[in-house]
């Protein structure tokens, strides 16, 4: 399994989340929290659902209280990521 | 160096009004699923002088099932009384006292109200589309069939997004839940419920979390064993029930003090936002 970069994690929430509000990808900062996007949870967990089917594996249920921002979700789903791919 | 930013616990307490001096106290207990901001319905058809408060159990560290820090988890439904009869007692006021809830929160408010010393307790309990926890009406999460299940989700989803969405009835022949999912996404997308471009992974996170929470319940009631109340009990049975053609939705044998029931507009999930619904519901709260 290749492991996702921060990067690759940080495009794929910036551009799906400005998809989803209808908004340039421009408009949505890395450092956006989640908490003061305007989706609500039916959209979140929708938006939750694809990134894991992208990733092929599950977040676990408490990834965005320790890591509440696009950038700090990003960057943690790097580091699980690289620990994924080097257990495989 | 400040500490990290975390999204905010949910409140346990939401004041939708206060009680005039002497007027009617509400206290609704509610179960999630929908935000406890979904009673300001109920809240505007209630005469202005009438209290409205709602305790959100997703506010109560006991009750939650995040594996958050803080948060404990919690094996019985007798846990949660202690805790949730003490806000009840603090939040009543002189007057007149009803205590209720919507779904599961109903069957809470009913252990809540055994709790009470008996010069605390409401004049009554109003359950709003509450199954009782009787052995008869509490299933293993096994026998939750996924059409069953399905089907609930399709009316929460469409409560949701404010659109009507069907999904499989109860008995279709459906080979996986995947199946029942994709026709609960074209129902949804059909009516713009959801965009065209939400995926069958992204609607089944949706639909585990929804099951995930729908089960934490269940497991909680089928542990439980309701006694005999000891207050008058209301059933507001939604037209669309979860259960369909049952009279009295299990409280019948519970009621030891009699059992009022009353029909009102919309499903288990929609009759809780439906200006008519909240009308009725209003209406049975004042006429206690």
């Amino acid at each position: 399994m290749a492991s996702v970069a921060a990067q690759d994690a940080q495009d794929w929430l910036i551009d799906k989340i400005a998809h989803r509000l209808g908004v340039d990808r421009s408009e949505v900062p890395p450092e956006q929290y989640f908490d003061e996007l305007d989706l609500d949870s039916t959209e979140a967990l929708i938006l939750a659902g694809e990134l894991e089917n992208w990733l092929g594996f599950e977040l676990g249920t408490t990834a965005l209280w320790y890591h509440p921002s696009i950038k700090d979700l990003a960057q943690y789903i790097a580091e699980e990521s690289s620990q994924r791919a080097g257990a495989a | 160096m400040p500490a990290p930013r975390r999204p905010a616990a949910p409140a346990l307490i939401h004041h939708h009004r206060a009680a005039a001096p002497g007027s009617r106290t509400v206290v609704l207990i509610h179960p999630g699923a929908l935000p406890a901001t979904v009673h300001r319905a109920t809240a505007s058809a209630l005469p202005e002088t009438t209290g409205l408060t709602v305790l959100d159990l997703q506010g109560l560290p006991a009750y939650r099932r995040t594996g958050l820090p803080g948060t404990a988890g919690t094996a019985t439904l007798d846990q949660l009384v202690p805790p949730l009869a003490a806000e009840v007692t603090r939040l009543r006021e002189a007057g007149p006292f009803t205590l209720g809830g919507w779904s599961f929160g109903g069957v809470v408010a009913h252990a809540v109200c055994g709790g009470l010393p008996a010069e605390l307790r409401p004049d009554r309990v109003v359950l709003l589309d509450s199954i009782a926890a009787t052995e008869e009406y509490t299933r293993t999460d096994d026998a939750l069939e996924p059409a069953l299940l399905l089907g609930w989700f399709a009316m929460y989803l469409g409560a949701k997004r404010g659109r009507p969405v069907s999904g499989p009835l109860p008995g279709d022949a459906i080979r996986d839940t995947d199946e029942g999912l994709a026709t609960v996404l074209r129902s949804a997308v059909a009516s713009g419920a959801l965009p065209g471009d939400v995926t069958l992974p992204g609607l089944r996170k949706l639909y585990e979390t929804y099951v995930e929470g729908l089960l934490h319940n269940n497991r909680l009631t089928a542990r439980h064993r309701p006694p005999s109340a000891v207050v008058p009990l209301t059933l507001i049975k939604a037209e669309r029930s979860l259960i369909s053609g049952d009279p009295d939705l299990g409280w019948g044998p519970l009621a030891a003090h009699g059992l009022t029931v009353r029909s009102c507009p919309g499903d288990h999930y929609t009759m809780l936002g439906r200006p008519d619904a909240a009308t009725v519901i209003a209406h049975v709260i004042q006429s206690a």
